[in-house]
């Protein structure tokens, strides 16, 4: 009961955070310079003004700031966040396409690098300067070292170029019409090698504050005195060194956690993956204010709701911590 | 120069082997089916080509959306909608005779009174060139179904050359009608009489288009369906071409740097060929409002300074040819271009600089400089970041000290041409199909329009060369047309309010499986009904 009135505080709380995100995301995005029927007009190469005052009318960019703010702010309230004129889309409909292949690259990754991470940094923290050790500290430090641009290329020469055995980049098969089965194989091989690329740099970065955080656990007082008691060191590893040394991973999953939704400009550009990185990516190249700050806006929503879990999932490793 | 002289003479074994090859490939039958998939960078915003004339718009509407008129190698209109013409000796009307027994994707008749719709009630409206290609046009009138009468108000003769897809898409006036034309819901599932129909778009995905079953010239098109692919990376891009993914990428969608890897692939091919009705030319443009940039001899001093094969050979990877002028080569065989202007590319240019510098009272500092100036690097690609590099040091040797200042598309955009905050700045300029649209707009006084991209900024300001181009947009006579062009690009070379670097060479690369999808001077901006792939 306690801790359902502290989930309803916080999200109550939420509410005027969000309010405020939105408000200074707009403030922000009139900050840059140039607008969507210059970038519009641009992009065609000729233009003349009237089209311009045309286009300027349509997007409601005609209207006076405190106007347009107000527009926003009233259609935010009703869940409405507007119409994206350059795509001549609703916003939410643009988002809500991206959404799919957004979580599926990102949780993906997400559970590559908590998993492996994990495992790997356990592996060396237990083997302190063994082989053990060694060889998961060169991968951390490769992995991390690695753009994941360049890796992503790289993955591209070796399994399509040379070997053939993975398609380049997309979702799908354009054109092959699968259905059931053969669909999930078919994205899922699309899927492998941008997840990949993906999770290694915070596979890395997992590895390497577990390792660090199972070394500390292990030299605690608690854990002299639970071989004392005359614990195994197996029942010493998973019944307490694990529980505590995972916390901190638990802090950097909700950072990796809070950026899942913004997916990777960089590494969906490589493969062409559709996700909602690239989609931020062109609209503040070309502009699309509605479209910027409804991203913005459910980033923000994503992140609120995952600091919530986080927090959440603390009490439960750790109950001291509890409301 | 070394590399030059190889693609030098790649280019002529790839004719003479074309020239050799071309009998046998002709005697092969294109074969039915198949989907082609091709690179369109970067994904288009919408697919109202009747209202946004964006390069990446009309890869895929020009497979919807056909024009009254398609164009052959000589640049020459050929029948499309419109099965023939007649133009009347003053210029004042063109009357269309056009084809029977087409239909729109919706089941819709084409018929004359559609003609009227698309020019008088969208594009006339609409289309950000409207006010200068259609601006004389008072009226189409439907004598009957099938005739259409294009009334002027002047004579016209530039109209003939922008009634291809890509210039004036036929549209239909049932999807149309008492819709308000910025607003219609089939800007992005478009509704044409084209060889292909729209099938869908998967956002940051794929374009799909599907074989119109009805299409007028039967037995086309071969391809079952056409697929625009999205891939914002240019390294995949040419990846996706040397797996098989992909079999054609044109407008150099991948790097310049990626094609000779790309040549050497026996699956791939390159060509040149398609671009002639867009005549890109790279350019300066110089604020003549800011000193010492409204001296003549500093503009002329600057055109001397560069050396446009260096470019064309260490940015454009051999692509590419020097700019005379404001007029492209490409319009060649119309008559219209010359190059017996002011020439810039003499053995002694650099010490010629150094003394038109020198008269315009820019003595060189202890530092070895004579002034400060920015250029503002053009935001769309790496090569503009290449160039700006080599102009800064090649403005260096005679003593101009120049900083690069790079932002992205809207704040670049906004800055030069609303703003008029820059001192030089290195756009391109495509000519498109003739000197009245797509060259007089950064030239004329009235052209000089605040918060209008890509038109007069330079604030150059010829009385004469107003009324020269006020004269060529309304003369018939070809002879004299020409005269009037090659006057206005002698006068022009010789103010030099811009510094033409080069002409743009486009390349598309393709399988070689892939056959006829360049047919024309439209090239990837007119439909692939011919295209066919081996299979």
């Amino acid at each position: 009961m306690r801790r359902l009135t502290y989930v309803g505080g916080r999200l109550a709380l939420a509410v005027p955070v969000l309010f405020c995100i939105a408000v200074l995301n707009f403030f922000l995005i009139h900050l840059a310079p140039g607008d969507p029927a210059s970038v519009m007009a641009g992009e065609g190469g000729s233009a003349t003004p009237e089209y311009m005052a045309m286009l300027r009318h349509k997007f409601g960019l005609d209207q006076s700031l405190p106007m347009q703010l107000w527009h926003y702010v009233t259609n935010v309230a009703t869940f409405d966040l507007g119409y994206s004129f350059r795509n001549d889309e609703p916003v939410l409909n643009l988002i809500l396409d991206r959404l799919g292949p957004t979580l599926l690259l990102m949780v993906t990754a997400f559970v590559i690098s908590v998993s492996v991470g994990t495992l790997l940094g356990l592996l060396a923290g237990t083997g302190r300067n063994t082989w053990r050790d060694g060889a998961s500290s060169v991968l951390a430090l490769l992995a991390s070292a690695t753009p994941s641009f360049w890796l992503g290329l790289m993955l591209i020469v070796l399994f399509s170029i040379r070997l053939g055995w993975l398609p380049t980049s997309g979702f799908e098969t354009i054109g092959s019409f699968y259905e059931g089965r053969a669909y999930a194989l078919d994205v899922g091989r699309h899927l492998i090698m941008p997840a990949l690329s993906l999770a290694l740099f915070y596979l890395a970065l997992y590895t390497r504050v577990m390792r660090a955080s199972v070394i500390e656990q292990t030299n605690m007082d608690y854990v002299t005195t639970a071989r004392a008691k005359g614990q195994t060191e197996r029942g010493i590893l998973f019944g307490h060194i694990l529980r505590n040394a995972l916390l901190p991973v638990i802090t950097m999953a909700g950072v990796q956690a809070g950026n899942l939704i913004g997916g990777s400009v960089v590494v969906e550009s490589v493969f062409g993956w559709p996700g909602i990185g690239t989609l931020a990516f062109s609209a503040l190249q070309g502009r699309d204010l509605n479209l910027l700050l409804g991203i913005f806006l459910v980033s923000a929503c994503v992140v609120v709701v995952i600091n919530l879990v986080v927090d959440l999932a603390y009490i439960t490793l750790d109950p001291r911590m509890d409301v | 120069m070394h590399q030059r002289f190889n693609l030098g003479l790649r280019a002529f074994c790839v004719a003479a082997s074309f020239a050799l090859l071309s009998p046998g490939a002709q005697a092969a039958e294109p074969q039915r089916g198949g989907t082609m998939v091709m690179i369109v960078q970067p994904e288009p915003a919408t697919l109202a080509s009747y209202l946004s004339v964006a390069g990446n718009i009309c890869p895929v509407a020009c497979q919807v959306y056909e024009g009254l008129v398609g164009y052959d190698w000589d640049l020459k209109p050929v029948p499309k909608l419109a099965k023939s013409w007649e133009i009347s000796p003053d210029g004042l009307t063109i009357t269309f005779h056009l084809r029977e027994e087409v239909t729109f994707h919706n089941g819709a008749k084409f018929t004359s009174a559609d003609v009227q719709y698309s020019f008088m009630q969208v594009l006339k409206k609409v289309n950000p060139r409207a006010p200068v290609v259609l601006g004389d046009l008072i009226a189409v009138d439907t004598p009957d179904e099938m005739t259409a009468v294009f009334r002027f108000s002047h004579p016209a003769p530039y109209l003939m050359k922008a009634l291809s897809g890509y210039d004036a898409p036929i549209l239909s006036k049932s999807v149309f009608e008492n819709i308000d034309p910025a607003a219609n819901p089939s800007a992005n599932k478009p509704i044409g009489t084209g060889p292909y129909k729209f099938g869908a778009w998967a956002r940051g995905q794929y374009i799909r288009l599907d074989r119109n079953p009805n299409y007028w010239q039967s037995g086309l098109p071969y391809l079952d369906r056409i697929v625009a692919r999205f891939i914002p990376d240019a390294s995949t891009r040419s990846a996706a071409l040397e797996t098989g993914e992909v079999q054609y990428a044109a407008y150099s969608s991948v790097n310049y740097s990626d094609i000779k890897r790309l040549q050497a692939n026996p699956a791939l091919d390159t060509t040149t060929k398609g671009y002639e009705m867009t005549s890109g030319i790279s350019e300066i443009e110089m604020n003549a409002h800011r000193p010492p940039f409204d001296k003549r001899e500093v503009r002329q001093a600057i055109a001397y300074a560069i050396d446009r094969n260096f470019i064309i050979d260490n940015v454009q990877y051999g692509f590419g040819k020097p700019a005379t002028g404001p007029i492209s080569s490409n319009f060649k065989p119309l008559g219209l271009y010359s190059d017996d202007v002011m020439r810039f590319d003499v053995p002694d240019r650099i010490a010629i600089a150094n003394k038109l510098l020198d008269e315009a009272g820019l003595p060189r500092k202890d530092n070895g400089m004579r002034f400060a100036t920015t250029l503002e690097v053009n935001s769309f690609g790496q090569q503009w970041m290449r160039q700006a590099e080599y102009i800064k040091q090649a403005l260096a040797v005679v003593g101009i000290d120049v900083t690069l200042r790079s932002e992205d598309t809207g704040a670049w955009l906004r800055r030069v041409y609303t703003n008029y905050d820059y001192d030089m700045s290195e756009p391109f300029f495509n000519n498109l199909s003739d000197p009245v649209i797509g060259v007089q707009r950064q030239y004329v006084t009235s052209q000089i329009r605040k918060g209008v991209d890509f038109v007069n900024n330079t604030f150059y300001s010829n009385k004469e060369v107003d009324d020269l181009f006020a004269a060529g947009a309304q003369e018939v006579d070809p002879v004299k047309r020409a005269e009037i062009y090659h006057k206005i690009q002698k006068i022009v070379v010789t103010d030099s309010p811009v510094v033409w670097l080069t002409e743009v060479q486009y390349v598309t690369v393709f399988n070689r499986k892939l056959h006829d999808a360049t047919t024309g001077p439209l090239g990837t901006y007119s439909a692939f009904e011919r295209a066919w792939i081996e299979h």
